[in-house]
């Protein structure tokens, strides 16, 4: 996001970019030390703290209950992993729709809130570019929301230590949710550029939340109905059911007869409505272990199922109708390409528009104004 | 290219075209309101410049386009010979602008909001602390320099809001209805500090309508209606025009009888106490209307000027539209 060429300035190149960061670094602590002096922020920080370590350890006690239960009226104890996995999922879960709820709170008021208390103009009209402005403020606010991020580490922790996951996967899973917290700020300042009043710009990120979120899923599943298309396919012969035994289970059946047109919802048309929730973007790029030559794998986990079911809508019936072309379909999909890069791809370029769109609304001298706004 | 002329220093004080700020034949609609419609207006530099008009005349919307805010719809501006629309950040070291509204981040502290707006204004490091230091006490800010902003009585903040135009010394100083909110010791205390500024060679635009005390700080007047420019005229011109005086005397009667005697025009004023007013050309008639009255054994109680020559100028404007 740069504007047009300045002759002001000292230097060239790298000189400028420097410049150009210190504004924003400027705009980032003038933010910041407000923010941090509000009690409010503390008091949500506060809330977050607890609400998460509640939850955390609400998961850890219902799933030793269950348990015992099943201890003590069963013969029958599953391989033993641990909660860790299941906390860890249920506190990741958590945190992300906590993480989007708290974001718009914390962004979509950046630009028209100071508008409204009359001190946008007092920037704009110092030597600080419209684009230092806006990249401040979201700075400023991806900053302090994730602080709510780092608030939430330690339970996130606690679900690795208690068995079953790795450092790796903290790690990965507080990167993606601080990107998708990241996205939602770049949506929340870029539309708080746009429109004239705070309420109406909170009230629009947290309507774009919810389009990721659910949005996303109802287009997904209305778009299927609308992918029907066929494809070719002959008859699948399941092997018999062997439920003991070792040895490959997969392909589970062989591809016979002639090839013929079957009926299908081509999902892969759709499915980058899919992609783009954030809990699929998430559950996505957490690494999960390769099951194709595994078998009774009933206890995967949800962000498991939930990267699964994505890739398989993405794969389309090409990949999953059992016998499409008269090829054996793995059961369970050892989809290797993630699904996650087009979703945030998709994502970013939805806050990079709103964010170029807010950025043009904040160039002076202004020529247009937003309807019902003063400058000043 | 850059402008090497010295963004900190004063210009010299002189009608020179480069120096103050200057808007030529300026429109500006919002929707289908035309808030500034082809008006002229020049400031120069050591000088104070007056823009009055009433509410709604188009004053802070001029204003927002001289600060290079707001882009005008045709006309230009020009700042020290330069155009903001291509010289952005020239002209913005140039000026300094207090918006009518306060608009300050509560939860900072005056030295520290200060010291934000020099680094946005790209001052040398080494100096914004000494810079806001001076700042502070410029404008008696000194003692609660470390108090959050919000604590700070309107008149307190009036004067950070200067102080945040000043930070960066502009050669031209935009000011939003300054006076506004301040208590009657705080405007003569802005009065001499706009004086003292116009003496540094800064050009500055003073826009108000609270008329009375402009006739002490400006030097030349705008007066705008309806989005027009109505008038342009220095405040000698105004005296010049001449002025509305109040008499009152213990014995009305003798007044009234003298005064028509002397073949002048008057009204009785139906103010508190009874008195009579008229217009005399220039002080030195004011003087001899005196002389005369007492010398006539009138017995006088108050001669004084009823309104300010600006005030006298405005009010003519508003009667010629009605």
């Amino acid at each position: 996001m740069s504007q047009v060429t300045e002759t002001q300035q000292p230097g060239a190149g790298s000189g400028r970019a420097a410049g150009y960061a210190a504004g924003i670094k400027d705009v980032v602590v003038l933010e910041l030390k407000q923010r941090l002096r509000s009690r409010g922020w503390y008091i949500m920080l506060a809330i977050w703290f607890v609400l998460t370590g509640l939850v955390t350890w609400l998961t850890w006690a219902s799933w030793n209950a269950t348990q015992a239960a099943q201890r003590a009226y069963s013969d029958f104890t599953p391989a033993q992993t641990g909660p860790g996995s299941m906390i860890f999922e249920v506190v990741l879960a958590f945190v992300l729709l906590f993480a989007l709820l708290v974001a718009p709170a914390l962004s979509a008021n950046a630009v028209n809130g100071d508008r409204a208390g009359g001190t946008l103009a007092i920037l704009q009209v110092t030597l600080l570019r419209p684009g230092q402005i806006l990249w401040g403020k979201f700075f400023a606010a991806w900053f302090a929301a994730l602080a709510f991020l780092v608030a939430s580490t330690p339970f996130l922790v606690i679900g690795v230590a208690l068995g079953g996951m790795t450092p790796g996967h903290v790690i990965v899973a507080l990167l993606m949710l601080a990107v998708e917290v990241g996205v939602v700020c770049a949506v929340g300042v870029g539309i708080s550029a746009l429109a004239g009043r705070p309420l109406f710009s909170i009230v629009v990120t947290y309507l774009a939340v919810a389009g990721l979120v659910i949005g996303t899923l109802i287009a997904f599943g209305l778009g299927t109905g609308l992918t029907q298309g066929t494809i070719m396919a002959n008859q699948p012969q399941y092997r018999q059911y062997q439920p003991l035994s070792n040895g490959p289970v997969e392909p589970e059946y062989t591809c016979s007869g002639p090839l013929r047109e079957q009926p299908v919802a081509r999902t892969e048309r759709v499915a980058w409505f899919l992609a783009m929730n954030p809990y699929v973007v998430v559950a996505d790029a957490i690494p999960y272990p390769e099951r194709t030559g595994q078998q009774g794998f009933s206890s995967v986990g949800a962000i498991e199922n939930v990267s699964q079911g994505a890739r398989y809508a993405m794969a389309g019936p090409e990949g999953t109708y059992p016998c499409a072309n008269g090829e054996a379909k793995p059961r369970y999909l050892a989809q290797t390409t993630p699904l996650w890069p087009l979703g945030l791809g998709l994502q970013l370029v939805l806050a990079g528009l709103l964010m170029w769109l807010g950025w043009r609304s904040l160039r002076t001298p202004a020529h247009r104004l937003a309807r019902g706004t003063r400058i000043a | 290219m850059a402008i090497k002329e010295d963004p900190t220093g004063g210009q010299l004080p002189e009608e020179a075209p480069a120096g103050g700020i200057t808007a030529t034949a300026v429109s500006r609609k919002f929707g289908q309101v035309r808030a500034v419609e082809h008006m002229d207006f020049h400031a120069p530099a050591g000088k104070v410049t007056a823009l009055i008009g009433p509410n709604g005349a188009g004053k802070t919307t001029l204003l927002l386009m001289l600060a290079s805010l707001l882009a005008p719809d045709s006309g230009t501006v020009s700042v020290g010979g330069l155009d903001p629309q291509h010289d952005r950040a020239a002209v913005r070291s140039r000026i300094g602008w207090m918006p009518d509204t306060l608009g300050v981040w509560e939860s900072l502290t005056a030295r520290e909001i200060l010291a934000q707006m020099a680094r946005f204004y790209r001052l040398p490091a080494a100096g914004i602390g000494q810079r806001v230091a001076e700042m502070l006490d410029r404008v008696r800010l000194a003692e609660l320099a470390d108090q959050p902003a919000r604590v700070l009585s309107r008149g307190q903040q009036q004067r950070l809001s200067l102080a945040r135009a000043l930070i960066h010394d502009p050669s031209v100083l935009l000011l939003d209805e300054p006076a506004s909110g301040l208590d009657p010791g705080s405007r003569v205390e802005l009065r001499t500090m706009l004086r003292q500024l116009a003496r540094e060679g800064k050009a500055v635009v003073v826009s108000s309508h609270v008329l009375s005390e402009l006739d002490e700080i400006a030097d030349g007047a705008v007066f705008v209606n309806k989005g027009r420019t109505v008038r342009q005229q220095t405040t000698e011109e105004a005296v010049a025009a001449g002025r509305r005086y109040a008499i009152s005397a213990t014995d009305g009667g003798a007044l009234a009888a003298k005064l028509t005697e002397l073949g002048l025009a008057f009204r009785q004023e139906d103010g508190r106490r009874p008195a009579v007013s008229l217009m005399l050309s220039d002080d030195d008639d004011a003087a001899r209307l005196l002389r005369d009255l007492v010398l006539a054994g009138v017995p006088v109680s108050s001669f004084a000027p009823a309104s300010g020559a600006l005030e006298e100028t405005y009010m003519n404007l508003e009667g010629e539209r009605r």
